[in-house]
Formats: C-alpha cells, sequence, structure tokens
C-alpha cells in the first residue's frame, strides 16, 4: 500500500491535509458509501419500530451521565466485585503503563501468542505492534481485523473497521498471505477460509486480550457485545485473559444493559441485537480462563471530565452511528482522521484524548449539521462540543508567535484596518475591482486565483466585482433629476 | 508505593479533582432518580409474543418446532434424527428423558476443548428468551451447560420452555432475582457482515441453531405440534 494510514493523532497529518488521498481514491469512496448506505437503511427501520426509543435514549444519557458524574466510586466498587470473584484489576494511567502491564503479564505466563478480540481500546494504545516488539504474536480473530491485520492497513470505521476494503480486495490479501490460490472473492468463501486459518488458534492459544463493552459496577462482571463468535473463543478457551477498558466504560448495575442492549446494536449495526453478547465475572473454575485480569486505562479521559461541556464525550458507547450519519465522513472515509476514533466522535474525543496538543484540525472536520446528535444514543452533542473545542484551538492559536506569519491571520488583521475607515474601504473596493478584472472571465465570475485565494476557488467559482458599488449606485441615483429616478 | 497503587491513586484523584463528591446514601438515592420512562413490560397476548419470538427466531435460519411437554423427548430425538449427526455432549444436568436413545452421548464432566471440537452436536435448556429480538438466554446452569459445550459444536439444539419466554428485554432483567454471574445471550447463529455487508452466517460459533418450543403454559399453540415420530 503507497499511503499507509497513519492513526496516530502525534504525527499524523493535519484532517485537511489527509483527506486529499482519500478524495482521489474513487474506489474507496465507494466502499465508504456502499456500507453507510446499507448500516443507515437498517438502523432507520428498527429505530422506527422501536415506539420507546426516545426514552431509552434519555434513560441511556442520563445513566452515562450518572456514572461520569461519579466514576470513582463506581471504579471503586467495580474494583472490589471483579477481585472478590477472583478477577486480578490493574490501573494504568497512560498507554504506556497498560502496555507494560500487558507484557509482564504475558511473560509471566511465558506466552510466545495471544489471540484477540476486536478492541478499539488497544488499537488506540497500540498494544499489538509493542507486543510483537517483545516477541508476543498477535493474532486478530474478527474478521474485518483478520482482513487489516494480513493487509498491513489500519481501522476506518469503529464497528466495521474494514468497511474501505472490498471483497476482491479481501481475496488478493487471503490469496497472498494464507496461500490460497484459487480463493474466490465470494464473501462466503472468503468468511470459510477466515474460520479455517483461525481455528487451531482459538484451540492452541492459551492466552487472550479483549476490550470491554461495558463493565459492571455492582458484580465486577465484564460484558462483551459481538457478532461472529470469535469473541467468545478468546473469553472461553484461554486459560488467561486479559481485558483492557477505558475507565469509562462502568454502569452501575447489571440491570442497566436493558438499556444499552437495546440501543447499542439497533445503533450500531441495524440488529435488533447482535448475535453473540457474554457476560462474565471473574473466574469460575471448569469454566473459562482461570486466570482473569482487567487493566482500567485513563490515558486522558480522566481530565475530560473536568467540564460539563467536554465530559459527556466519555458517554459514548461506541455504536459508530454518528460516523455512520455524518456527510463529512461519509465522502472522507475513516483514515483522514488520523487516530484510531473517527467520525464525528474522533472529531471530539481525538483531540481531548490528546489534551489539545494534537489534531487540533479535527473539531474543524464537521459542517455542524447535528445528525450525529440526533442519532446518538445516549445523547452526546457532537456539535456543541465541536464548537467548545474550536473556541480552545483558537485561544492556542492567539499565544502562537507563528501566527504573525499566518496569511490568513495577517489578512485578517489587514481587513481589520480597512473596515476601520470609510475612505480606506472605498480605496481597497477601488483597487480590488481593477485588480480583480485580470482574473475575471468573460461569463463574469472568476475560475482561479494565485496565492491563498486559490484556497477559494480550487473548489468553488467566485462572482467577479460588479462595474459599481451599492454606494456609487446609490450616489449616482441621488444625482439624477427626481423624475427619472423611478 | 508501588507503580500500580501510585497508578491506582493517581487516577482516582484526577478523576475526584475533576467531579463532585457524594455520600453513598446520595449516589443511591441519584442512582433510583434516573429517568426510565422506556417500555419495561409487553403489551402482547402470549400467543402473540411465543409466535413472535418463533418468527424471529425464523428470521435468523433457526428450526423451531413446538410440542407438549409430553412429547418433548421424541421431538428430540426426531430433531436429532434428522440432523443426520452421531455425537452429542449434553451438560450434566440435562433430564435423561431428553438423552434419546442410538446416539453417541457425551456427558460434559470437563473434557478438553480438544476433544468437545470432536462432537457432532450439542443439547441444553436455556434460562430465558426475548421474543422482541430472537434472544436466547443461557446462564450456563447444570442444564444450560458450561459455555464452551454450546460454542465448539457446529449444531445446538435448545430447548425452551414457553413459560421461559418474554417479550422485551427489561423483562428478562426483571425475571433475574441476583444478576447472572457468566451470561450469554444469543440472537441468531454466528454471523458476520464484514465484507461489504454481506451478511454471512457461520463465522466461529455454531452455524445451526434448532429450538423445541415446549408448551408448558395454559395456551394453545399457534400452529399444530410437529406429529411425534413414532417411540422407538
Amino acid at each position: 500500500m503507497i499511503d499507509h494510514p497513519v492513526l496516530d493523532p502525534r504525527y499524523a497529518a493535519p484532517f485537511p491535509e489527509a483527506v486529499l488521498p482519500v478524495l482521489r481514491n474513487p474506489q474507496l469512496r465507494k466502499n465508504v458509501a456502499h456500507a453507510i448506505d446499507v448500516i443507515q437503511a437498517k438502523r432507520g427501520k428498527l429505530v422506527l419500530e422501536k415506539t420507546d426509543w426516545q426514552a431509552l435514549r434519555t434513560a441511556g444519557a442520563a445513566i452515562r451521565s450518572h456514572v461520569l458524574e461519579n466514576l470513582a466510586s463506581y471504579l471503586e466498587l467495580f474494583e472490589a466485585r471483579c477481585a472478590a470473584a477472583g478477577g486480578i484489576v490493574h490501573w494504568a494511567a497512560d498507554a504506556a503503563e497498560a502496555r507494560k502491564i500487558t507484557l509482564d503479564i504475558l511473560q509471566q505466563e511465558q506466552a510466545k501468542e495471544v489471540i484477540k478480540i476486536k478492541s478499539m481500546t488497544t488499537a488506540e494504545i497500540q498494544v499489538n505492534p509493542h507486543l510483537e516488539a517483545a516477541g508476543v504474536r498477535t493474532y486478530e480473530t474478527d474478521l474485518a481485523e483478520i482482513i487489516l491485520q494480513l493487509g498491513q492497513d489500519e481501522p476506518s470505521h469503529i464497528v466495521v473497521p474494514a468497511l474501505h476494503v472490498n471483497r476482491s480486495q479481501v481475496r488478493e490479501i487471503f490469496a497472498r498471505t494464507m496461500g490460497l490460490k484459487d480463493l474466490s472473492d465470494d464473501p462466503h468463501a472468503l468468511t470459510a477460509a477466515a474460520r479455517t486459518y483461525l481455528r487451531q488458534k482459538f484451540l492452541m492459544v492459551p492466552t487472550a486480550i479483549s476490550g470491554a463493552n461495558f463493565l459492571i459496577a455492582e458484580t465486577g462482571s465484564v460484558v462483551v457485545v459481538e457478532s461472529e463468535g470469535n469473541g467468545r473463543m478468546c473469553l472461553t478457551l484461554p486459560r488467561t485473559m486479559i481485558t483492557i477498558a477505558g475507565i469509562e466504560k462502568v454502569l452501575p448495575s447489571f440491570q442497566d444493559l436493558e438499556v444499552m442492549l437495546q440501543v447499542l446494536a439497533r445503533s450500531a449495526t441495524g440488529e435488533r441485537m447482535n448475535p453473540y453478547t457474554s457476560v462474565w465475572t471473574g473466574v469460575t473454575p471448569g469454566d473459562g480462563p482461570q486466570r482473569f485480569h482487567v487493566i482500567l486505562l485513563d490515558n486522558g479521559r480522566s481530565q475530560m471530565l473536568a467540564k460539563e461541556v467536554e465530559r459527556q464525550t466519555l458517554r459514548c458507547i461506541r455504536c459508530a452511528a454518528c460516523m455512520n450519519a455524518c456527510p463529512v465522513y461519509r465522502q472522507t472515509g475513516g483514515h483522514a482522521y488520523g487516530s484510531v476514533y473517527p467520525g464525528p466522535i474522533g472529531a471530539i474525543l481525538t483531540p481531548q484524548l490528546m489534551q489539545m496538543h494534537h489534531a487540533q484540525t479535527l473539531p474543524y472536520a464537521s459542517s455542524l449539521c447535528g445528525a450525529c446528535y440526533e442519532v446518538c444514543p445516549v445523547k452526546i452533542n457532537i456539535p456543541e462540543v465541536l464548537l467548545e473545542l474550536r473556541s480552545q484551538v483558537v485561544n492556542q492559536e492567539r499565544h502562537d508567535l507563528g501566527r504573525f506569519f499566518d496569511p490568513m491571520y495577517l489578512g485578517l488583521r489587514i481587513a481589520n484596518l480597512l473596515f476601520s475607515r470609510a475612505w480606506l474601504f472605498h480605496t481597497a473596493q477601488l483597487f480590488g475591482r481593477i485588480g480583480l478584472r485580470f482574473f475575471t472571465g468573460k461569463d463574469g465570475w472568476i475560475h482561479s486565483l494565485p496565492s491563498i485565494g486559490g484556497k477559494w476557488t480550487q473548489t468553488r467559482d467566485l462572482r467577479g466585482f460588479p462595474k459599481q458599488t451599492f454606494h456609487e449606485w446609490w450616489a449616482e441615483r441621488d444625482a439624477k433629476p427626481t423624475g427619472e429616478a423611478k | 508505593m508501588s507503580a500500580h497503587l501510585q497508578s491506582r491513586q493517581k487516577i482516582l484523584d484526577r478523576i475526584r479533582a475533576n467531579t463532585r463528591t457524594v455520600s453513598s446514601a446520595d449516589l443511591e438515592s441519584d442512582y433510583a432518580a434516573l429517568p426510565r420512562a422506556y417500555i419495561r413490560a409487553g403489551s402482547l397476548s402470549r400467543e402473540a409474543c411465543l409466535a413472535l419470538m418463533i418468527e424471529r427466531l425464523r428470521e435468523y435460519d433457526s428450526e423451531v418446532v413446538e410440542c407438549s411437554p409430553e412429547e418433548l423427548p421424541s421431538a428430540i430425538a426426531a430433531q436429532l434424527n434428522s440432523s443426520g449427526k452421531r455425537i452429542f455432549v449434553a451438560p450434566p444436568g440435562l433430564p435423561a428423558s431428553w438423552l434419546a436413545s442410538g446416539f453417541d452421548w457425551r456427558m460434559d464432566h470437563n473434557p478438553s476443548s480438544a476433544e468437545i471440537e470432536l462432537v457432532d452436536g450439542v443439547v441444553t435448556a436455556a434460562n430465558c428468551a426475548v421474543a422482541e429480538s430472537g434472544t436466547i438466554v443461557l446462564h450456563h446452569s447444570a442444564t444450560e451447560g458450561r459455555r464452551v459445550i454450546t460454542l465448539l459444536p457446529d449444531w445446538h439444539l435448545c430447548i425452551l420452555y414457553a413459560s421461559q419466554v418474554v417479550q422485551t428485554l427489561p423483562e428478562y432483567f426483571g425475571r433475574c432475582q441476583q444478576p447472572p454471574k457468566l451470561a450469554t445471550y444469543i440472537s441468531g447463529p454466528s454471523a458476520t457482515a464484514d465484507i461489504e455487508m454481506t451478511r454471512i452466517k457461520g463465522v466461529h460459533g455454531p452455524r445451526f441453531l434448532h429450538v423445541i418450543l415446549v408448551h408448558d403454559e395454559d395456551v394453545q399453540p399457534n400452529s399444530p405440534p410437529e406429529p411425534a415420530l413414532p417411540a422407538k
């Protein structure tokens, strides 16, 4: 792959730059639009069928807000209950610490291989490359994640991570990496190839890593929601299991799942319920892994609690409805966001996880149309958070000395001056009219401007200046005899 | 202080600095006051609720047959016979009358995963079922089996009693006096739509889910039960 997507916000190109290769790739855009149209149609039908949808959203938002307001208490409760059931709870302040804890556990287990359930949190902390570098082979087991791992690609969506890849591309990847020359591009055949590829791994590899959809404080249980059964394999067959979960994933009680499970699958994949949901609590003798670790990951989350507007970002249950509804994501796909979290939720989550040191262009990757807010099952007002983050970005720029060399800043300073004096403004109008005449076509439109003006004309035309300004026309009208004024 | 405890303290301190602190009594009353205006009880008649459960299961390509409690053993035998499979694993608590003769039964007394991988199918009971989403709930009791036995075999026959079927998900949660330690919610067979959103049945979990719905309530079945096979 020529343009390998960079999903680390510290090194990724700014959004307006990162988006260009995607916009020039019609195949990718077609793949993304197709996948999104399918999910959106299914979701829309199922949400209409749910007469209490808005009440479920209200309850979902209230439960998640309540958790965040009382997060420390619920985390301590989860820790105590999980430990009482035989689980071992670890706390990781940042990505490096979470990776170190994971590797320490695997080394204690003398693990050379590990099987993985699809998890955005483990992608966020880039656990795979670190384990591989330490000599532990990682096997992703979700079909989409296998496609990406074998194709050395990156996820572009949080629920359907390989939606940018079509069947013939999957066939090519599988045929090459699994040595199956005669593989067809029928999705049935491709899925069967993945089943065969993984079956022995499930039975042989004794250690597994998962994320968590929910942690239940009341019981110390972990909940994983999935479709394929690879998750059940990973959390049932190995002898040691490691779950890496963001600290915000807690729910107060088991019963709260009655809200979350009703909204999650409908929002995520347009199903009434996903095929498999697993709940487990610590260690059960004779059933499943006999050693169980949970790593509670902060990595910037606790700082997001400080202000109420930004705090709602952490209500997210990772359903991806916002990116499926987003007109920007539909055109760009996920890689341009330079983070494992793309789309509207990524545009607010990524800069905050980076504590506003990186990804400052993401809050602008939106038209503020509000479709994301409307579909969000936990009512995150994403446009509100986007605006708040934009104001923080502007405030940062205010302290940046480099702004004196920014054409946009200089242009605005000059405009500020011109608008402050009528005579300056009229003079500028006069010069502007004369100057722009060189760029105005016979049709009265400006199709192309040099320098910074080109940023406008590269995507749209500009009306040429009229022969008269309004003031000039008004003065001329007044000067004419009254009888002709009509 | 170890690094582990330091991070624990650091994270909890940062959270507490950024959120308010309330007493545990206030926490409970705040939680109790959360809005829950969603539907928490089904509105369908029992007949309609069971019909919906069957419709959903069939949408998932599951095969559903209905029978009375007396007909259950023969209904199980009929399903096993038509499966064309011979070796079945069963949870240790399964009633002896369910273990149809003429098949190779492996009672689950903790064999290895590799041994379970070699069986053809599995027969279990269920804890509950939710009609609206066609979900079968397992709590992995002695009749529902350890998690692995309903995972590795490709063919799963689940015995569901009509009295276990509720219409909505909140009704299931209402029935849980104690939260289960282990639970699996199954809504149709293992599936993926990762390649061009084409739904493919059977990735890693069982590819075939068969359900026998046993009418143990005082309700007439909405379709006549499957003809019972001649007793062996």
